[in-house]
C-alpha cells in the first residue's frame, strides 16, 4: 500500500505492506537508528514512539492505521526541550538506562509526565500515585535499571516539568 | 514487490457499509485493536489474500450510553476512555480490572470487542465481566443478514477459555452490565498474563451482603491460554452461606475450590490452583472482617 505520513518532521511517502508493523516500518524503510529491534509483539516495551504525539508500543501498530499520521521517534524527541528535562533528571540520578532500551524508556518516561501534566491535581500539586507510574514503567523489560531508580527519575523529571512550565 | 502482496484493508464507517462487506467477502478479518494479532509470533507477514475489515472508523461502536437500568459499552471502546469515563461510575470490580492492564500506552490500543472475541485467552476484561452477568450483542452473519443476539459473557467461552461462537461470521457489537452490582467487588491479577502465563491467575468475586447473609456470590478465575473457570455450584454454596463464615469453613470450602478447580482443569498447574485458592480464601476473610468491624 502507498502510505503517506510524516516521520521527525519529514513527510514520506512509502509503499509498504499493508500490515507491516510500524516498528519493522522504521528499521526497514526509513532506517531508524534509535529502533533497534523488533520483538514481534512479546511487548518488550522497547520500540515506543510518538504517533500524534501519543506514545505506543510501535511493534503493535500496523501500517493501515497510520496514515497522515505524524510519528515522532527518539532521534527528534531527544532535541526537543522535553527531553532535556528527563536527560537532567538522569544526569542528577547519576543513573541512566543502557543503550539498547535508553530511546524507549525515555519516551515511556515522557508519556508518563504527559499524562501527569494532564492531571491538574499532579500539575499544581505536584501529587503523584507512585504505584500507577511504577506500573507504567515496566512496560520497558529491560532490566538495566531498578524500577525504583527510574521512579526516582520520572519524579524528578517531574519536577523539572512543573517548574519550567510554572516559569512560562 | 512487498506492496502487491498486502492484504486488502476494508474501512467501513458505518454498520451499513460493513454489512455491505459482508455481502462481499466471504471470511472477513475483523480487526478491533490489533494487540492480539499483532503480538502473534506469525503475524507478519500476513496472508496477502487476507480481507481485513478494520473497525476503528465505525463511530457506532465507539459509544459508551448509560440508561436508568444498564450501561452499554461499543466494543471499539479503548480500555484507557472506558477507565475515564468518570460520569458512567462503573463497578468498581471492572476499574480494578481495567487498571490492571500493565500500561496507558497498551490500555489506550486494547478495544473492549477485541478483548472479548480473543479467541484463545481471558484476560482481566472478560474475568470481570463474568462476575457482573454482562452480555454482548453479538450479530452473526447468517442467509446474508445479520442478526442480533444478546447472549451472557460467561456463555461465550468453553472452559479453556477458547470463543465457542463457532465458525459463523459475526460482529460483536457491545457489552451490556446492568446497575445491581453487588457491594463487595474485589479483582486479584498476579503475574503478567502475557509474559508469564504459565504462573499468572486472574480472579474475580462480587457478592451481596443482606445483613449477615451473603447473596448473589459470583466467582470467576482465568488461567491464561489454559482455562476459564466458573462454578455456579460454589456459588450456590456460597449463597447459602451467613456471615461471618467460621475459619475452618473458609479453609474447607477454599480446599474444596481448588480442587474441583483441579479436577476441571488439568491444563492449569498446582501452583496456579493454590495461588487461586490463597486469593479466593483471603476474600472470604475479608468478609468476614468487614463483617465483625
Amino acid at each position: 500500500m502507498k502510505l503517506e505520513c510524516t516521520i521527525d518532521s519529514k513527510a514520506l511517502t512509502l509503499h509498504v505492506n499493508s500490515t507491516k508493523p510500524l516498528s519493522l516500518m522504521l528499521i526497514e524503510d526509513v532506517g531508524v537508528k534509535s529502533m533497534l529491534s523488533h520483538c514481534r509483539g512479546n511487548a518488550c516495551g522497547n520500540c515506543i514512539v510518538l504517533v500524534d504525539d501519543v506514545a505506543v508500543l510501535s511493534c503493535i501498530v500496523p501500517a493501515f492505521r497510520l496514515k497522515d499520521a505524524k510519528i515522532r521517534t527518539f532521534e527528534t524527541f531527544h532535541r526537543t526541550r522535553l527531553c532535556r528535562d528527563i536527560e537532567r533528571a538522569y544526569r542528577v540520578s547519576g543513573n541512566k538506562p543502557c543503550p539498547d532500551c535508553y530511546a524507549s524508556k525515555t519516551l515511556l518516561i515522557e508519556s508518563i509526565l504527559t499524562e501527569l501534566m494532564g492531571s491538574s491535581r499532579s500539575r499544581e500539586e505536584g501529587v503523584v500515585d507512585e504505584k500507577a507510574i511504577m506500573q507504567e514503567l515496566s512496560l520497558n523489560t529491560c532490566p538495566c535499571m531498578d524500577v525504583t531508580e527510574l521512579l526516582a527519575i520520572t519524579i524528578q523529571a517531574f519536577e523539572y516539568r512543573r517548574r519550567r512550565r510554572g516559569s512560562n | 514487490m512487498e506492496a502487491t502482496r498486502s492484504p486488502m484493508i476494508h474501512q467501513p464507517r458505518t454498520l451499513g457499509e460493513l454489512s455491505l462487506l459482508f455481502q462481499r467477502i466471504e471470511h472477513p478479518l475483523l480487526w478491533a485493536g490489533g494487540t492480539y494479532l499483532m503480538s502473534r509470533s506469525d503475524f507478519y507477514p500476513f496472508p496477502s489474500k487476507a480481507q481485513i475489515v478494520d473497525l476503528g472508523r465505525i463511530e457506532e461502536l465507539k459509544r459508551i450510553s448509560r440508561t436508568d437500568r444498564h450501561i452499554d459499552i461499543g466494543a471499539m471502546v479503548t480500555t484507557s476512555s472506558l477507565l475515564s469515563a468518570g460520569k458512567l461510575v462503573l463497578p468498581s470490580i471492572l476499574k480494578s480490572a481495567l487498571g490492571s492492564i500493565i500500561s496507558h500506552i497498551t490500555r489506550r490500543q486494547i478495544t473492549i470487542g477485541g478483548s472479548v472475541c480473543e479467541p484463545e485467552s481471558r484476560m482481566a476484561f472478560s474475568t470481570a465481566l463474568a462476575v457482573l452477568d454482562a452480555q454482548a450483542e453479538i450479530r452473526k452473519w447468517d442467509e446474508g443478514r445479520f442478526t442480533a443476539a444478546w447472549i451472557p459473557v460467561n456463555r461465550l467461552y468453553d472452559k479453556r477459555g477458547a470463543l465457542l461462537l463457532g465458525k459463523t461470521p459475526f460482529v460483536l457489537t457491545k457489552i451490556r452490565l446492568g446497575l445491581e452490582w453487588g457491594d463487595f467487588q474485589r479483582f486479584v491479577l498476579i503475574d503478567n498474563p502475557i509474559r508469564t502465563p504459565d504462573t499468572a491467575i486472574l480472579v474475580a468475586f462480587q457478592a451481596t451482603r443482606n445483613q449477615t447473609a451473603l447473596t448473589k456470590v459470583r466467582f470467576s478465575a482465568s488461567f491464561p491460554k489454559r482455562a476459564f473457570h466458573l462454578s455456579p455450584e460454589l456459588e450456590n454454596q456460597l449463597s447459602l452461606l451467613n456471615l461471618p463464615i467460621h475459619p475452618d469453613r473458609v479453609n474447607t470450602i477454599s480446599y474444596e475450590m481448588a480442587h474441583d478447580l483441579m479436577n476441571r482443569h488439568e491444563s492449569i498447574t498446582e501452583f496456579q490452583a493454590e495461588r487461586t485458592r490463597r486469593v479466593f480464601e483471603s476474600f472470604l476473610h475479608e468478609l468476614n472482617i468487614q463483617t465483625l468491624s
